[in-house]
């Protein structure tokens, strides 16, 4: 096996010290990057908070990217989360994983709190700490204006400075480090943005097999109709799932007291499309370009953004959805979180908050003034503040994306085994439940869902530490992208390796989550589900979801898993996966 | 679980690729293993316990299949690359198992979805359903007899020349020559021109399962659709051709809305055959000796055409993508209403029955039969 050493940077900023290190080789290999390594370092002092100045944030790329293989562009930052208080990681797109890559860099690693506002400068070897005098409100677009030419840049908007607990990090200007609240964790370190130029591509061990990978993952690709089919994503970007949502009937509406919203068509993909004339956008080296710009170059939002300022709030107002994401993207806000905590107080109040009173209750959040004080703080905060803990559609205090669990159940347990809080790309089975990729399961049924998840998890947990896109496993999957591996780091490693290695990251969240007081009655959904219909549509019932039969499922996921019957990680399976 | 293990085994009887229900062994997994047998083996607990798996299938596949394997690992005695496109695609290469002990089966499948036991057994695994552990064994199968024959045709020289490049020449053996033989029984489909939603739904599924139950696709493979007013209707991803009910997108026309995120990977080609030729009904399938033939001869180059027949061949990769066979298929589809993907299947359209879709498609497996017999001189 070829020596494989994941290359660090350590960086504090009490001090304003740096040092590089070699991560030894057996961490290297057991946790081979992005996603894994930082879960590895955020493990050796789990109890620690967000906030806390000795907190670390990390940078991490992953071995692939910087790759020429196919949607290999991602990195994730990762520390522990305001919102949850759960270990948390958001996998980001743009070109800074790229860039620490050419600068000879997998990891940056950050702890201290800076004085003043500062900006961490990084151009190869070289390190530098600048002070930056940029007003509280500075919106992020003039940041990145201002650092764009040091390289790819990492930066916190104002929501970050003012407290909000689900603040993120944009990254050059267009890609969100979105859940969780990692901006928080990076404006209490004083730290407004990290600028990182390289100037080394990264070696490739054999670069024929890369090329012949290439074009096996190309070739499904093209193979995948959720991908480059007449209406995947390389065309109309993530809101081509808008009217599939709202056909099944797991649209989330009204707080997820519906969900169909019979004006969804104010929102779908074409309408999007037609009416901002949008092109693509996308990470370096990938096909699939899923992001829409429009014709005057400006971002366009996501699925989850569109469907929750749109049906979660029931506002068919398209031109108010845009405002709203713009302001999140501008103050540096995750729109999930944002969209849901304004529906739950909707809720709460007995009102709708629609067009222009939508986008007055963004600006309110994004200050953090009278209302917005509270509204930053998330909705389980809001709704036990307001007396109505039951509005809070969250789990683990992390609100609920835009696919209702009433209508795929794997989705459901997805979300509560995430290890972040509700989350739909830790297991992603809307590629199974919905895109029916590689194959399709029974989206009413719990049937083999416990281990289906468990392995999707650690599947994904891969993905994320190898620096590749999980859009692109919904054609092809760990058999071409562990040949990818053997071609870029020369490792003789096999896809089943590859699952494993997931297994131990996701594994050692989890401990991390229980050894912070998670525990089984966090892996739960909000009772609604479990008591309340979704919208029928023709031939079409959304009953609640049993919840003896989830609870069933859920122990039998704590089973494959390798955890107690509490759903802690038997010291068994960790010493198995090589974790204690 | 166990209602999903007796539909699996009775498919893979159903379609003859296992001789006998006897023949099969399938395992699902969850917190536990389901299966037929009250004895899980040793091996299987194993391979669950070792491979990131949820399903299992270990059959002896058909006798024809076998014989074919024989063959085959004469020349490939580790590995036998497949040439057909889907499996190119899909399933890349098959392990060829040199012993059977537990850790080189499991070293074999922790790097592809299925591979070939010392006895000729066929293992193939799913990671998420039984499905995909049948259609993984379904794949290895066609992508086996596909080779076999294309393999044993191009070692014969000839005005096409030696395009045998991966393994050394294959002589044809008698015994498999003497087990092959025509499509059929054929059960055609009925001659309905569909006037509403109804009628092209129930139209759709009784062609599926015709086409499945002819032996011109298998139950994974192929799609199909259906135009009617404003709306193609079309069979989804992954959908098996023989269980459509429930499984069709009805796409509009004018490109309103993206529902068919879901619909067939060949929906592009489709709604283009549609707009250059007006033809109503249109159906793929993978017709073992059509594919056979449509690699008779030099490998293809995408974009380049040729004619079997008079029946066009072209050469594009699966779906939509810039080098896809939505950009050479259909204006093959215009000149003859049929055409053969290199390597992949047939295509074939009616102007209002899928009877003549059918019927087309049939013909060009029988006389593709006869073109390969007559090169054997079988």
């Amino acid at each position: 096996m070829s020596k494989y050493t994941l290359k660090c940077l350590f960086v504090d900023l009490d001090s304003r010290s740096v040092r590089f290190e070699q991560v030894p080789q057996d961490i290297s290999l057991k946790y081979i990057g992005g996603r894994g390594i930082a879960t590895h370092l955020l493990g050796l002092n789990p109890m620690l908070k967000a906030g806390e100045p000795e907190t670390p944030l990390i940078f991490s790329a992953g071995p692939l990217t910087g790759s020429r293989l196919p949607s290999t562009g991602r990195m994730t930052i990762s520390s522990f989360s305001p919102l949850t208080n759960t270990i948390t990681s958001s996998s980001v797109g743009g070109n800074l994983g790229i860039q620490m890559r050419m600068a000879g860099l997998d990891v940056i690693h950050i702890t201290g709190k800076s004085r003043n506002k500062l900006v961490l400068c990084i151009q190869d070897r070289d390190v530098s700490f600048e002070d930056v005098a940029l007003g509280e409100d500075t919106p992020l677009q003039e940041v990145f204006l201002k650092l764009s030419s040091r390289g790819s840049v990492a930066a916190v908007g104002s929501a970050g400075f003012h407290g909000c607990l689900f603040a993120s990090i944009m990254v050059d200007g267009a890609y969100a480090a979105g859940r969780g609240g990692l901006g928080y964790v990076m404006a209490s370190k004083n730290l407004v943005a990290v600028t990182v130029r390289g100037s080394h591509r990264p070696g490739v061990g054999d670069r024929h097999m890369e090329g012949i990978t290439t074009e096996d993952i190309l070739r499904l690709f093209d193979a995948s109709p959720a991908i480059m089919g007449v209406s995947g994503i390389h065309r109309y970007g993530t809101v081509s799932l808008v009217d599939l949502m709202a056909s099944r009937r797991m649209m989330p509406t009204a707080n997820f007291r519906k969900t169909f919203f019979e004006q969804y068509r104010a929102f779908s993909a074409s309408r999007i499309v037609s009416t901002f004339k949008a092109t693509h956008n996308g990470c370096y080296a990938c096909p699939i370009r899923c992001k829409l710009k429009s014709d005057g170059g400006k971002e366009l939002p996501e699925f989850e953004t569109v469907s929750h300022f749109g049906a979660l709030n029931e506002n068919a107002d398209l031109m108010s959805i845009i405002e709203a994401n713009r302001i999140c993207n501008e103050v540096g806000m995750d729109t999930i979180t944002a969209a849901s905590t304004i529906a739950c107080l909707a809720e709460i109040r007995e009102k709708k908050y629609t067009g222009d009173t939508l986008v007055g209750k963004v600006k309110e959040m994004a200050s953090g003034k009278g209302l917005g004080e509270l509204l930053q703080m998330g909705s389980r905060r809001l709704a036990e503040e307001l007396g109505q803990p039951g509005t809070s559609m969250s789990v683990k205090s992390m609100e609920i994306p835009a696919y209702d669990p009433r209508g795929a159940y794997g989705m459901a347990l997805g979300y509560c085994t995430s290890t972040r809080g509700a989350c739909h790309l830790r297991a992603y089975p809307i590629s199974h439940e919905i895109l029916r990729r590689p194959v399709a399961t029974d989206r009413f049924s719990f049937q083999g869902k416990a281990r289906i998840i468990k392995i999707a998890e650690d599947v994904n947990a891969a993905i994320d530490s190898m620096g590749a896109c999980k859009f692109a496993f919904f054609g092809a999957s760990m058999e071409e992208y562990a040949l990818g591996m053997k071609a870029v780091t020369g490792l003789d490693i096999e896809p089943q390796d590859l699952i494993t290695i997931g297994e131990r990251i996701f594994t050692l969240e989890r401990y991390i989550n229980c050894q912070r007081g998670f525990a089984k009655e966090d892996d739960f959904l909000p009772a609604r589900f479990y008591k309340e219909h979704g919208t029928p549509g023709p031939g079409l019932e959304i009953p609640p979801i049993e919840r003896a039969l989830f609870k069933e499922t859920l122990e039998r996921y704590y089973r494959v898993r390798g955890c107690s019957p509490d759903g802690v990680p038997t010291e068994k399976r960790l010493k198995e996966l090589d974790i204690i | 679980m166990m209602e999903t293990i007796e539909k699996y085994l009775g498919k893979l009887v159903a379609q003859g690729l296992v001789d006998s229900s006897e023949d099969a062994s399938l395992f699902s997994m969850d917190d536990r293993i389901y299966s037929k047998d009250e004895n899980i083996p040793q091996i299987v607990e194993y391979l669950f316990k070792t491979l990131n798996i949820t399903s299992l299938i270990i059959a002896r596949p058909s006798r024809l299949i076998l014989n074919i394997i024989g063959e085959l690992k004469k020349v490939c005695p580790d590995r036998i690359a497949p040439k057909d496109s889907e499996s190119i695609t899909f399933i890349h290469d098959i392990p060829v198992l040199q012993d059977m002990d537990s850790k080189t089966i499991a070293t074999a499948l922790k790097r592809r979805k299925g591979c070939i036991a010392t006895d000729g057994s066929i293992i193939a695994t799913g990671s998420i359903t039984l499905e995909q552990a049948f259609v993984v064994f379904s794949s290895i199968c066609f992508a086996l007899f596909v080779k076999y024959f294309s393999d044993v045709l191009n070692s014969l020289g000839g005005s096409h020349g030696n395009v045998h490049d991966e393994c050394t020449v294959i002589e044809p053996s008698s015994t498999i020559l003497g087990m092959i033989g025509p499509p059929g029984p054929i059960r055609r489909p009925s001659l309905v021109i569909p006037e509403s939603e109804y009628d092209v739904i129930s139209t759709m599924v009784d062609t599926g399962k015709a086409t499945v139950e002819s032996g011109l696709v298998d139950s994974f493979f192929g799609n199909i659709s259906y135009t009617l007013d404003d709306y193609m209707y079309i069979s989804q991803t992954a959908a098996a051709l023989d269980e459509l009910e429930g499984l069709i997108d009805k796409v509009a026309l004018d490109g309103s809305s993206t529902n068919d995120i879901t619909s067939s990977s060949e929906m592009g080609s489709h709604l283009r055959i549609h707009e250059l030729t007006l033809d109503r009904a249109i159906l793929h399938g993978h017709p073992k000796f059509s594919v056979i033939m449509s690699m008779y001869g030099k490998p293809m180059e995408l974009g380049e055409k040729r004619y079997l027949g008079d029946i066009p061949v072209v050469y594009g990769r699966v779906g939509a993508g810039k080098k896809g066979l939505v950009h050479v298929l259909p204006p093959a589809m215009q000149e003859s209403r049929a055409a053969i993907a290199y390597g992949h299947g047939t295509f074939t359209s009616g102007s209002e029955s899928f009877l003549d879709a059918f019927d087309k498609m049939l013909y060009i497996e029988n006389a593709c039969f006869e073109m390969l017999k007559g090169l054997l001189s079988i």
